[in-house]
């Protein structure tokens, strides 16, 4: 996905004006001008630099940069897809894993992945199983690490 | 000699040799893999070094990574593709070999060329930084800081593409690494009201998302099958390597200690390495016309550079705790983790651990060539893992390593926007080394920068009144004036090309 400099350039531009807003309020050392603020202030100073210099650079390429160009993979309905499906599984553990719980959640979250990748709806829950109970056993027996257990909390204990 | 006992003690334990081996054959299978990168594979497994010991969480990263990049070469020579970026520089050469029916002498060479290679690396390592780190123990605050700026300034420089958007990417990493409570008066700074963020951003979901998350948004987009793998005889892997070296013993020696002055440098990997030392390699060849025909000189000294470099990347992490590369930026992400802060006092305070990763280096090379011939024997099953099943899979682990380390929901968030950000900003030219390396530095650079201002009360003119502290300035200022120079005339020649004529 290419975006136009210039773009990234006012992005740059407003990023470092927020922050050198922000640290306005920041205290400085008694008798000495130094502060929190000062290291904040030099590096947004030198990104409204950079940014204003891409907005430059993005202006005068406009001809052949257009504003947004989609890759070619996210043309296709099957390769947007299966790239939407990640931020998608992601957001979707963080909402479900703690009221439902990893055992629930991640063999449907990872076979309704695996079935949009490889088409096999069977292999694609067998493998969900498997890979779930292996991580299970490595992260949770293991490693000790405590894996959010949901709705099975109150099965369990 | 009681530290070399202690440091023997250290490593040659049953759990820590068990971890350096799964880890080799975890960097083998991460290496041959096309597009899984050993960089990709160290972020994968810093969720696990979280709950070893430090010389065991280092031993795993060691090994990885260096198994990774020599397997790299695997699918290289048998379908074209290489395995992670450091093996790109001779695929062609040693996809030409296959072509002629020598893929074993490839193969075989590669695996005992990346051994030496690796092994000068060590030696280098060993012999140099010790002493760098003994001078280094008189460096003040300013010496510190101008090291610092200078390691990123070569970041900067040697990345590809515009030196903006690399300088550009490098004040994220210096952003991302204020936030939390500041080094100088202890308030809490960008953390938008939210505790999560008080103790700055999280390091383990920010490099998944950085180096993991952005190759699998890259790679599900277009999932490919790769092509069958030939039939490789691995009895003949050995026969005829030996003579092979001998022959080019001299290249041997010249890329691997270039790869391990290119390591060295800060934002400079084994990928850089390999294309340096394959490039001077033809330029003092006596036969440079059979290169890009299938000639093995050219494979000895890339494949030489590119495990030298991996080592090379240890100088300056070790004794400054300037990270060499990538993979070293998250090892001391990792360090720091554990409480260990590298730099010269670490070889005073912990000579033991400081052997023991010397051992681990010398160990992890020795292992590569039995684990390397075993990895060539299976890689027809490693190749054959589809990549429809291996992307989600990733995906979930990187999920559960995110949330691991601190039983958060929020770090989840961190690498998801983390990932996204740093995938759109790759495709759009910003190199992520600098980023990461600005983001482990900052805390280092902004602290010896307050502590200079305060001491010399503002005068800049202290920050070049030391010997050293004045000869790392004056470098630095030349290298910005440098990369402007280049800016602005290869800006000029472009615009000079888009005139009509």
């Amino acid at each position: 996905m290419k975006i136009n400099d210039a773009l990234f350039g006012i992005v740059f531009v407003l990023v470092a004006s927020a922050i050198l807003i922000t640290v306005q309020s920041f205290p400085t050392l008694p008798d000495q001008p130094y502060g929190p603020a000062t290291f904040p202030t030099i590096i947004a100073t030198i990104m409204i630099l950079g940014g204003i210099a891409l907005c430059v650079s993005g202006y005068r390429e406009r001809a052949h940069q257009p504003l947004i160009r989609l890759a070619a993979v996210m043309k296709t309905r099957d390769g947007l897809v299966r790239m939407a499906c990640v931020p998608v599984f992601m957001i979707l553990y963080i909402l479900l894993s703690k009221p439902v719980g990893f055992p629930i959640v991640v063999p449907v979250l990872l076979a309704g992945f695996l079935v949009i990748t490889t088409r096999k709806l069977l292999k694609s829950v067998i493998i969900a199983a498997v890979t779930t109970a292996l991580l299970w056993l490595f992260f949770v027996d293991f490693l000790m690490v405590s894996l959010p257990l949901g709705i099975l909390t109150k099965v369990i204990y | 000699m009681d530290v070399f006992y202690s440091a023997l003690e250290q490593v040659f334990r049953p759990d820590v040799l068990l971890i350096i081996l799964g880890s080799s054959i975890y960097g083998i299978v991460i290496g041959a893999i096309p597009g899984l990168t050993a960089t990709m594979g160290t972020a994968l497994l810093v969720p696990l070094t979280f709950f070893m010991d430090p010389v065991p969480a280092i031993g795993a990263i060691v090994s990885a990574t260096t198994m990774a990049i020599f397997a790299g070469d695997i699918p290289g020579a048998l379908l074209r593709i290489p395995g992670t970026p450091a093996s790109a520089a001779y695929t062609d050469e040693a996809y030409k070999m296959r072509q002629k029916g020598l893929v074993e002498l490839a193969l075989g060479t590669n695996v005992i060329c990346s051994m030496i290679g690796g092994l000068v690396g060590v030696l280098v390592l060993v012999l140099a930084a010790p002493q760098i780190a003994e001078f280094s123990l008189m460096f003040s605050s300013y010496e510190y800081f101008w090291l610092a700026v200078l390691g990123l300034s070569c970041a900067i420089m040697v990345s590809r593409g515009s030196a903006i958007k690399s300088a550009l990417s490098l004040t994220i990493g210096l952003m991302l690494s204020m936030i939390g409570i500041d080094v100088v008066m202890g308030i809490k700074r960008f953390t938008f009201g939210d505790t999560e963020l008080v103790g700055g951003i999280s390091i383990i979901p920010t490099l998944i998302g950085m180096f993991a998350i952005t190759e699998i948004l890259r790679k599900i987009g277009e999932l490919r099958e790769l092509p069958p793998v030939p039939p490789v005889r691995v009895s003949r892997m050995m026969s005829g390597v030996g003579s092979a070296i001998w022959k080019y013993k001299g290249g041997v020696a010249r890329s691997s200690i270039l790869g391990t002055m290119i390591g060295a440098l800060p934002g400079a990997g084994a990928d850089i390495a390999a294309w340096v030392a394959y490039a001077v390699s033809k330029k003092f060849s006596k036969t440079p016309e059979k290169y890009g025909e299938g000639h093995i000189e050219g494979i000895i000294s890339a494949s030489s550079a590119n495990n030298a470099a991996l080592s090379g990347a240890y100088v300056p992490t070790l004794v400054f705790g300037i990270p060499g590369d990538t993979i070293t930026a998250i090892l001391i992400g990792v360090l720091l983790m554990k409480g260990i802060t590298p730099g010269p006092m670490v070889f005073v305070m912990d000579a033991g651990l400081v052997n023991a990763i010397f051992m681990v280096f010398v160990l992890a090379n020795v292992i590569m060539v039995p684990i390397g011939i075993g990895a060539v024997l299976m890689s027809r099953h490693v190749l054959g893992i589809p990549q429809a099943i291996l992307f989600p899979i990733i995906l979930l682990f990187c999920v559960i390593g995110a949330y691991a380390a601190n039983n958060t929901l929020f770090d989840v968030w961190v690498m998801l926007v983390v990932g996204l950000v740093a995938y759109v900003l790759e495709e759009n030219d910003f190199p992520l080394a600098p980023m990461i390396l600005a983001l482990i530095l900052g805390p280092l650079i902004e602290e010896n920068f307050m502590k200079s201002m305060i001491k010399a009360d503002g005068h800049l003119i202290e920050f070049f009144s030391r010997p050293v502290s004045g000869t790392l300035g004056v470098v630095t200022l030349t290298i910005w004036a440098l990369m402007i120079f280049m800016h602005l005339r290869h800006a000029k020649r472009k615009q000079a090309a888009s005139l009509p004529t």
